[in-house]
């Protein structure tokens, strides 16, 4: 393996990566906040795909209105989620019942986009292209990398940054982990629990969604996107439980391991990421950065 | 309670003798399908109604019942066993290597065991799909023998439908069996407060472990008898997807509730061929329904019939005292 391919392999590895990572993180947010596994994190990327390929395909918008208008409606996706899926069942007596809910969003996210734009895949340009229209690349040395997958890194990771800090530093965010943790009090305390859960979903539709829009120019626009979010449930065992600085890590490392056993051995990439998290569970199933399981009692 | 009994074997004597005489062919086909996913949803039973442990793995499972019986039965390996005690085999294989597999599983709680089981759906999808010398790769597996019942060869849908229903009646007992014994009882107590079996004596891990054994075990029995039935068995069948189907079959009817289950199959296999018109919405209608139904029935259709009954039977018991039934089995988890 030579230097070229090393550095292209690592530099789509970590794209990958942060985009497992993205939804790797909403996961855990939804955890924390709610305490839903959510099935349909995958189906959520998919349909921001949709959308942004939508607005650039079919309305044509320059990027800067198509962003902010983006943005908009990702967080009306989640709203509306929230509001079909977990509003409704938040007393559920049935702890399963949540999360078979969220097994039947992710069909109707997925039979609904087919409905809206049709069962074929479609393709969105690179953000960045040359003048030809063909995906603009970046030369760092004599080493070619693909401006997208670039682009992938450098918004994925000021995204989950911004994110990461939103919920550990600041105030609104010690407010919704505070609605996470005990609703009852929270409200008792004057902090507005369905605002922050709102608010949660939000945020977490959105870190899907700019994924599916990240993602589009590479693996075309599909229903089947939905299935990424596979690699981030594998990621989110490897990083740790319920750690967020553990699921962006291990998801970073499922997606470095995913494109270099893709070299490797084809046909048994799955088998390398799904292999190495049994593995992780076997041996240290606390993952990565996990503290010694406990329960509450 | 009695009169109870007699209706539901009438009832079953009437679905036995009518549906081989109204269906044949494919339609036959879709029945029995339906029938043979039951007893994996059965399966699903025991782990998520009965233990509150939400498993993916069953697919899995039916998938190596399947690859088993495609492999000893067919001469590949200079092994030609015949039929039945293939069939019969298959379950005890895979309940041991469920067992073994579910001591590793298990070592995680909750949500992190639900992930592991959908990480073992993927690494065996991947091997069913692409090692052939065992699996047959992308092409499957074809000319698997029928069943073979002392000399009787099940050839047609129609006669398989009998074996079917059979061993669905016979899986059926065997749960309801279960929830009445103490593997049960201390699976239900699992399932409400994992904690407070703990401090009652209950062995959490071990329990979890047999339970999982038991849902393999049927799982693989179903494959067998899937692969025999269709004489094919390709890789497709196992994947995530599926899996996911298995859980709303089993969520539809009414996750603990031994009739409900095959109800919820025959729903989600037999009600879309019905409505061939709606084919392009059919799967958005099932979402939808699904979504509907948790919010308003979360133990499935048979629990909207469970609540009724409660509802409407704790105000008639308040004008006679004393005949207030406790159903310990069937209570649902506050946790």
């Amino acid at each position: 393996m030579d230097f070229t391919l090393f550095s292209t392999l690592v530099i789509n590895g970590l794209a990958m990566g942060v985009i497992y990572a993205m939804l790797a993180m909403g996961l855990i947010l939804l955890i924390r906040a709610v305490g839903i596994l959510n099935f349909a994190q995958g189906d959520l990327l998919m349909f921001g795909a949709f959308i942004s390929s939508s607005l650039i395909l079919d309305f044509e918008l320059p990027l800067f209105i198509m962003i902010p208008l983006a943005l908009l409606s990702f967080c009306i996706v989640g709203l509306i989620f929230m509001f079909a899926i977990y509003w409704p069942l938040r007393k559920a007596s049935y702890p399963a019942a949540t999360i078979i809910a969220t097994m039947g969003a992710s069909i109707v996210l997925k039979e609904v986009a087919t409905f809206i734009w049709g069962a074929l895949p479609r393709s969105l340009s690179p953000i960045l292209t040359d003048e030809a229209g063909k995906a603009a690349i970046l030369y760092i040395g004599s080493v070619p990398l693909q401006w997208q997958y670039v682009l992938i890194i450098v918004v994925g990771s000021i995204l989950i940054f911004l994110i990461f800090m939103l919920f550990e530093k600041l105030y609104v965010g010690k407010m919704m982990q505070a609605a996470c943790q005990d609703a009852y009090a929270a409200n008792l305390l004057g902090v507005p629990t369905i605002v922050t859960i709102a608010a949660t979903y939000m945020i977490v539709s959105v870190l899907a969604s700019v994924g599916g829009y990240l993602v589009a120019p590479i693996f075309m626009v599909r229903n089947t996107l939905g299935t990424l979010q596979l690699r981030a449930f594998a990621g989110v065992v490897i990083g740790g439980f319920g750690n967020i600085k553990g699921a962006i890590v291990g998801s970073i490392l499922v997606g470095l391991i995913e494109v270099f056993s893709t070299v490797s051995f084809s046909g048994y990439k799955d088998v390398t990421v799904f292999l190495l998290l049994i593995v992780f569970l076997v041996i240290r199933p606390q993952g990565l950065f996990g503290e010694k399981i406990a329960d509450k009692a | 309670m009695k009169y109870k009994i007699w209706i539901g074997i009438v009832a079953l004597g009437v679905f036995i003798f009518a549906i081989p005489q109204v269906l044949e062919g494919y339609s036959m086909n879709v029945m029995n399908v339906a029938l043979l996913f039951s007893i994996v949803a059965y399966g699903i039973s025991i782990m998520m109604g009965m233990g509150g442990q939400l498993s993916f793995a069953s697919v899995s499972f039916m998938g190596g019942g399947a690859y088993f019986i495609a492999n000893v039965c067919t001469n590949r390996f200079g092994i030609n066993m015949p039929t039945l005690p293939a069939l019969l085999l298959t379950p005890v294989v895979f309940a041991v290597i469920a067992f073994v597999i579910g001591l590793f599983l298990f070592k995680l709680k909750g949500t992190y065991f639900t992930f592991s089981t959908i990480a073992l759906v993927q690494v065996a999808y991947t091997f069913f799909n692409n090692y052939k010398p065992i699996f047959g790769g992308a092409d499957g597996i074809s000319g698997i023998p029928t069943l073979n019942l002392f000399g009787y060869k099940f050839t047609s849908y129609n006669k398989w439908f009998y074996v079917i229903v059979a061993c669905v009646i016979i899986v059926a007992v065997l749960v309801e069996r279960i929830r009445r014994t103490q593997l049960g009882r201390s699976l239900a107590s699992i399932r409400d407060n994992e904690t407070a079996a703990l401090t009652l004596g209950v062995n959490v891990y071990m329990t979890k472990v047999i339970a999982f054994s038991i849902a393999g075990a049927l799982a693989a029995f179903a494959g067998a008898l899937w692969c025999m039935h269709g004489k094919f068995v390709g890789a497709d069948m196992f994947n995530y997807a599926n899996a996911a189907q298995f859980i709303i079959m089993a969520m539809l009817g009414g996750v603990n509730n031994t009739i409900g289950i095959v109800v919820g199959a025959i729903l989600v296999k037999v009600l879309p061929e019905l409505l061939r018109s709606l084919q392009a919405y059919m799967q958005l209608i099932w979402g939808i329904a699904i979504i509907v139904l948790m919010v308003f029935m979360p133990s499935g259709r048979a629990g909207l019939y469970e609540r009724v009954r409660e509802k409407v039977g704790s105000f008639i018991d308040k004008n006679k005292p004393g005949t207030g039934k406790e159903q310990p089995h069937e209570t649902s988890s506050k946790a």
